[in-house]
């Protein structure tokens, strides 16, 4: 099959009307859950996954993506009215979009955030539909040496990237990474640090621990935030104006652009394109002096940048089985739990699910305009619900997630025990990003290189006399000691749920 | 004192009635089969096949619960533990079973004893696969390459003590040849190995997702470790036809309980489930998933466990030697 085969089997499998439907019911609670303040992409995935439990795999997974990308456009909702925002990568569209709305602008800006994050997200699809069968071909040269070296780069970034001090991306994950001694040995099937309770010899639960980070710890943290102030005004114009039109116009091109290059480095997690895609935009602007005062490009680069990169994001995902972000982690656990291995033979046997997923994320692009567009008045009173009764519901969700992938009251406690962890980590201001993603490359890594080291009967210079690898493992080192990578891991600052 | 003896005695006979009274109305609700093993994976496909036709049969739901992990040892950890109500049953896939309780690191809190056999589904023989470009053309090809370079081709598991290393270790005792073995996670992790050129020689069983990649040209079939030839792979020959009798495995999957389910309720699960596997349409579907059925009832079932522990008691031994 070509190409354009592919891409029609994608659309005849993602316009059926159960998958039709589920990338909508998808697409609504991903924006939910990018309003709702103390829920982002990761939480909210992972809570959602055993509601897919009784559809097929590829209706769940439809689902599961949409909420993924759903959440992005969700997010710029409560960035933009309250200054809050609703997940990390909409950080940055607070210090325009608010000020926008101060001025009575909210609809603009929210508009143009809607039109920039359809066009990033399509454009994004459509070059994630022409690299994607290259990459998987190309992939196939990577046997477990290199997989390795790559999961190292992985991990550099995100420990490289994350936050404000070096030392305590370190920590976090040196910690996710002892997290995962915990369990069977992946190669020997011996119990590590079990302790003889039977629940942990399959390890720490990676879904648990992102509901509880994320989801608990946010919504734990919230409870001291004083009540959301939401600014009251009229949302009626939401087309911008033909002179905001024009700026917006190369804005939106580029961040489009930065999104899906970065989405294509497994580890850069959501924060730093929307950043970049900021921070480029004051640089190539005629008037950087009016960035922060409420500009339209301010708002327009980054959330395009943000969708853009959650589509290019697939790609690693989808080519390697390798996630780049806690989110995209989570959504690779749901293709392990529906019985799938995302990697480069999922494009051979189950083209219907990759072809499927890559057409329903165009399609849910769409749905999202239709979605947001018309709609902003009705998400924007949401929130308004209390929070007394807001955050009972969603810890109860959480509960109920927990307990029922396994069936199993040990990973209600994991979830709980980690929801605390994850409270007393952002008092700390420690990211943890990197907790959760080294939690999920740790066992790969440790399976790459144990398969390595029995390929070559034992021999360490495998990982480097391979030219993949060595490559790869360089960039990890310059990655771990460049202190320009640093420097815009701090600008980037803030927690990275995406 | 003299009381309490009389309760115990009188709540003891109403207990052994209530049992006797459920083993009568069994089953008076949904009962659960566990599968060690993730979604979607062979075990799981074949236990669900089976489940959908013989609850028609049972009169009740049968319930598929995954609870998959550390090669099986989590689920059936749990299901050794299940209450011997019938209500909770589940899939057992020796070897892998026995490996775990015979392998002493593993540290297994069950054995054999707290099992009892009720059916098997499936037997799945071991089957050496190569790329189609692959320098051997027939499993003799390989062998010869294997005695000129001891401890140069590389072979696939998937696992430890898996019922592939098993068989790898059979054929090297009685070939007299050495690979260098490695495992891997499972069988999509093999096929890409293989495919990339990592590895030379993937061993894995015939059936699930290998046999439409043999039907699709991207490997090719050198060996099967079975007595007869497999009807999947009608061109490939056995171990026997190769000079190797004793060189059999296979990766089994059958249902038991935990020990103590009173004799009526196995008796009426074994006719449910062996009345569904000879349904025409149970087999219809597994040769679809490419998996040999092979019934097998109660003591039968049981002797086949028990004669697999000797075996894999036997190769651990030697392996752990070599180590």
């Amino acid at each position: 099959m070509d190409a354009l085969q592919y891409w029609i089997l994608g659309f005849s499998v993602a316009t059926l009307p159960l998958n039709l439907l589920y990338a909508f019911i998808g697409c609504v609670l991903g924006t939910l859950i990018g309003v709702l303040p103390g829920l982002g992409p990761a939480a909210g995935t992972a809570i959602l996954i055993p509601v897919t439990f009784g559809l097929d795999p590829i209706g769940g997974i439809i689902m599961l993506a949409a909420i993924y990308y759903g959440a992005m456009y969700g997010g710029t909702i409560t960035s933009v009215l309250v200054n809050v925002p609703g997940e990390a990568a909409s950080v940055i569209t607070c210090l325009d979009g608010y000020q926008m709305a101060k001025k009575g602008r909210a609809g603009p800006a929210l508009g143009i955030a809607a039109i920039g994050s359809f066009i990033g997200g399509t454009f994004a699809t459509i070059a994630l539909m022409v690299v994607s069968l290259p990459l998987a071909t190309f992939a196939l040269r990577f046997g477990p040496p290199e997989v390795f070296a790559l999961l190292v780069v992985g991990l550099s970034l995100v420990t490289g990237l994350s936050g404000r001090s070096m030392l305590a991306a370190l920590v976090m994950t040196f910690f996710g990474l002892m997290l995962c001694m915990i369990g069977m040995d992946p190669v020997r099937g011996a119990p590590r640090f079990t302790f003889g309770i039977p629940p942990l010899y399959d390890g720490i639960g990676f879904i648990p621990v992102v509901m509880g980070l994320f989801g608990v710890g946010e919504i734990l943290l919230s409870m001291e935030a004083p009540v959301l102030e939401v600014i009251k005004t009229k949302i009626t114009d939401l087309l911008p104006k033909r002179e905001e039109w024009r700026v917006s116009t190369g804005a939106i091109g580029r961040g489009t652009i930065i999104g899906f290059f970065l989405g294509l480095i497994p580890g850069i997690g959501a924060i730093i394109p929307t950043f970049l895609a900021y921070v480029v935009e004051k640089k190539v602007s005629k008037h950087p002096e009016k960035f922060g005062t409420g500009v339209i490009e301010g708002v327009a680069s980054p959330e395009t940048a943000n969708n853009s990169y959650a589509n290019g994001a697939m790609v690693p995902l989808l080519t390697l089985g390798i996630p780049g972000s806690p989110t995209l982690a989570v959504l690779m656990g749901a293709f392990i739990i529906h019985g799938l291995t995302p990697g480069p033979f999922l494009f051979k046997e189950r083209p219907d699910v990759v072809w499927g997923l890559i057409a329903s994320l165009y399609l849910g692009n769409v749905m999202l305009l239709i979605l947001n567009l018309p709609l902003v008045g009705f998400w924007a009173k949401l929130l308004e619900i209390r929070y007394e009764f807001l955050y009972p519901g969603i810890l109860l969700f959480c509960i109920l997630g927990a307990y029922s992938l396994n069936q199993s009251v040990f990973d209600v406690g994991v979830m709980i025990a980690f929801g605390v962890l994850g409270y007393i980590f952002r008092k700390l201001d420690w990211p943890l990003a990197p907790t959760v993603l080294a939690l999920i490359l740790g066992p790969m890594m440790e399976r790459a290189l144990r398969t390595s080291l029995e390929m070559s009967a034992g021999d360490l210079s495998i990982l480097v006399t391979r030219p993949i690898s060595a490559v790869l493992l360089i960039v990890a080192a310059v990655v771990l000691l460049s202190p320009a990578v640093r420097l815009l891991g701090k600008r980037a600052g803030k927690e990275d749920g995406g | 004192m003299k009381r309490r003896i009389i309760f115990s005695l009188i709540a003891g006979l109403i207990m052994a009635l209530a049992v006797s009274i459920h083993a009568a109305d069994y089953p008076t609700k949904p009962i659960i089969l566990m599968v060690a093993y993730a979604a979607g994976g062979e075990t799981d496909i074949g236990a669900r096949i089976l489940a959908a036709i013989a609850e028609k049969e049972l009169g009740q739901p049968i319930v598929v619960v995954n609870k998959g992990g550390a090669g099986g040892q989590v689920g059936w950890t749990d299901l050794a533990k299940q209450k011997p109500d019938g209500y909770t049953i589940g899939f057992v896939n020796p070897p892998a079973l026995n490996s775990i309780i015979l392998d002493p690191e593993r540290k297994a809190t069950f054995s054999l004893d707290h099992f009892v056999p009720i059916i098997n589904q499936v037997v799945d023989p071991v089957c050496f696969y190569v790329k189609p470009e692959s320098p051997y053309e027939t499993f003799k090809d390989l062998l010869e390459d294997a005695k000129k370079r001891p401890g140069k081709i590389t072979v696939t598991t998937t696992g430890i003590f898996s019922n592939e290393h098993l068989g790898i270790l059979m054929l090297q005792d009685a070939a007299k040849i050495k690979f260098r073995i490695v495992h891997f996670d499972g069988s999509a992790q093999i096929n890409t190995a293989l495919i990339g050129g990592q590895i030379d020689v993937g061993v894995d069983n015939v059936g699930g997702a290998w046999a439409s990649r043999v039907k699709a040209g991207q490997v090719r079939p050198l060996l099967v470790m079975d007595r007869e030839r497999t009807k999947f792979y009608p061109n490939v020959p056995t171990t026997i036809e190769q000079g190797y009798p004793t060189v059999l495995m296979s990766s089994s999957r059958g249902i038991v309980g935990p020990k103590g389910i009173p004799e009526p309720i196995i008796k009426k699960l074994q006719a449910v489930f062996q009345k569904a596997m000879e349904d025409p349409q149970h087999m219809e579907k597994m040769d679809k998933a490419a998996l040999a059925v092979k019934i097998m009832v109660g003591e039968k079932y049981g002797k086949y466990i028990k004669d697999l522990h000797e075996t894999t008691k036997k190769l651990i031994e030697i392996a752990r030697k070599a180590d």
